[in-house]
């Protein structure tokens, strides 16, 4: 994850190099760095310093990880033509390299030949069957083919052999999601909540999940994660405080055939207390729809 | 004999100088050749999983606490069950480091050439020490030192009445040697700063013991008491929004 620091210098550099400041090539290292996706900007000024010849040999032995660069980001941004010149370039400085046979297969992937890029992507397997990344491509490319199933699958095995990596268990679970698949769903999103306990957004995810898969436990539960991410946000995530009134009402539904059990009630007046504070948000923020939302938490109250 | 030998300055320009370049010299030289001769690692399919079976207990361990007790019990089983689970390692297949070792090829010859490639220029210069610069004294230590350091400092002078802070080149080298660290750092890049005395204690060291590793987090997840939090989580959102609200 990108700290505030490192936030704050990206964007920092960003204006400066959009304002026409130097400083592209601290930006685009930057960029590499972290690993965020700017393929527009990168696009734009890699291209800018490639084409200054007398930039480009400025750069010495960098000016191959610029290319590098300049190619995903071309491809992301559908210029396949100029990301065909990088790789052509790249081709000629260093045949018979598995990184530009990884960027060849990439290209066929982005002009949408899946059955070429499957063949030269399995091929790249064999030489390195522990290569990361080219795993996650086949990933891609099953999602991208509209095969979720697929996708599935090849994820599964992937965390089979890699399963500490968060992301992949982050993928699998919004694919799960997409399928309706919840319980499934659910455990990955367990996974994430034990490798980064700390991280708000877990917890929303799995109290949504929870929610949606209904059941008074489930509900219950899914109360309770909801208001672990108001602790862990100070309050501030509008959607667990909405969370929370929808799983008092429908907890106070299903209960109404049982007796009172109320051995969950350890936090009676957190209802009242999120509905409070989504009004008190909404007064702030968009006070135009305050009347909606009284009448809805009160609908809410009341059933 | 407390009176104070005048040494050479001649002694410090050809002498301590060259030795220390010299040292710094054979020390990038040995960074670079290693760089050429380091193959590169090819990862064994088995060693990665147990690696990451490793990094996602020790994740189940540390946030126990936040899941539901059902899928942590589920969890914990997965990973400990007797006959199928993943850390669970049966008694006589416990791999043996050291057999594993020798038996896998390419293990053994990396421990060589580290060893080799460490061995050798420190065998070289000493000699080269030894037969350039020996029979004088060299430097004189600023404290004090007891008569059992004689015959570790003093090797090539033998008089036995010399004060045991004035010492030969040889111990200048043996100060180079275990002091050149920082220097390496700054040269070298950070990371790269390895010198003999760090290489000495990799060699002690063995390849990755996975089964121990193993056993040992499995011994901590069958401890583990699970304590759901998130009740508590409950009451302090309550408070929090107390705060907000008010």
């Amino acid at each position: 994850m990108v700290t505030k620091t490192e936030e704050t210098e990206l964007n920092q550099l960003e204006n400066q190099v959009e304002n026409g400041g130097g400083g592209v090539w601290e930006y685009l290292c930057l960029v590499r760095k972290l690993k965020v996706r700017r393929s527009e900007l990168v696009l734009k000024h890699g291209l800018s310093i490639l084409n200054d010849p007398g930039k480009r040999s400025a750069l010495g032995p960098d000016e191959w990880t610029l290319y590098e660069q300049v190619a995903i980001a071309a491809m992301d941004c559908q210029s396949l033509a100029v990301a065909q010149n990088c790789i052509k370039v790249l081709q000629k400085k260093f045949p018979e390299s598995k990184r530009v046979g990884k960027l060849e297969a990439l290209l066929l992937e982005a002009k949408g030949m899946w059955e070429e890029a499957e063949k030269a992507y399995s091929i790249l397997l064999e030489d390195n069957p522990l290569d990361q990344v080219i795993h996650k491509r086949k990933v891609a490319m099953a999602k991208a083919q509209g095969k979720p199933s697929l996708a599935i699958e090849h994820l599964n095995k992937y965390l089979e052999v890699f399963m500490a990596d968060h992301d992949a268990w982050r993928e699998l679970a919004e694919i799960y999601v997409s399928l309706q698949m919840y319980k499934q769903a659910a455990f990955c999103y367990e996974e994430l909540i034990l490798s980064q306990p700390t991280l708000p957004l877990y917890h929303l995810a799995y109290a949504e999940v929870l929610y949606t898969i209904g059941g008074h436990e489930n509900l219950i539960a899914a109360r309770k994660y909801y208001a672990s991410t108001i602790d862990l946000t100070g309050g501030k995530s509008t959607r667990a405080l909405f969370g929370i009134c929808l799983c008092g009402s429908a907890i106070a539904q299903l209960s109404k055939g049982r007796n009172k059990e109320d051995k969950d009630m350890a936090a009676p007046e957190l209802q009242s207390l999120a509905a409070t504070a989504l009004e008190k948000e909404y007064k702030q923020k968009a006070p135009a729809k305050l009347n909606l939302l009284s009448s809805a938490l009160r609908s809410l109250k009341l059933s | 004999m407390a009176e104070d030998l005048v040494l050479d300055t001649a002694i410090r320009d050809w002498v301590l100088i060259p030795l220390s370049v010299v040292m710094v010299l054979i020390g990038i030289l040995r960074y670079f050749v290693s760089k050429l001769m380091r193959s590169s690692p090819s990862p064994d399919a088995k060693i990665v999983k147990e690696g990451q079976v490793i990094i996602r207990a020790r994740n189940l361990k540390a946030g126990a606490n936040f899941i539901p007790l059902r899928s942590f019990r589920t969890r914990r089983l997965y990973f400990s069950n007797e006959e199928n689970g993943l850390l669970h390692v049966p008694k006589g297949q416990g791999t043996n480091p050291q057999a594993q070792m020798f038996s896998d090829p390419n293990m053994a010859m990396d421990m060589m050439k580290k060893n080799l490639s460490m061995i050798i220029p420190q065998a070289l210069t000493f000699a080269w020490v030894n037969f350039f610069f020996s029979g004088f004294v060299a430097a004189k230590i600023p404290f004090p030192l007891t008569q059992r350091f004689r015959s570790m400092l003093q090797n090539g002078i033998d008089l036995s009445t010399v004060d045991v802070s004035y010492v030969s080149s040889r111990s200048w080298y043996f100060l180079n040697l275990f002091g050149l660290r920082g220097l390496f750092s700054l040269i070298l890049g950070d990371e790269n700063a390895i010198d003999d005395t760090q290489r000495m204690m990799q060699m002690g060291g063995f390849g990755f013991d996975a089964s121990k590793s193993l056993g040992a987090e499995k011994d901590g997840l069958d401890i583990i008491q699970h304590d759901w939090a998130l009740p508590r989580f409950e009451q302090r959102a309550e408070s929090v929004l107390r705060k907000l609200v008010k």
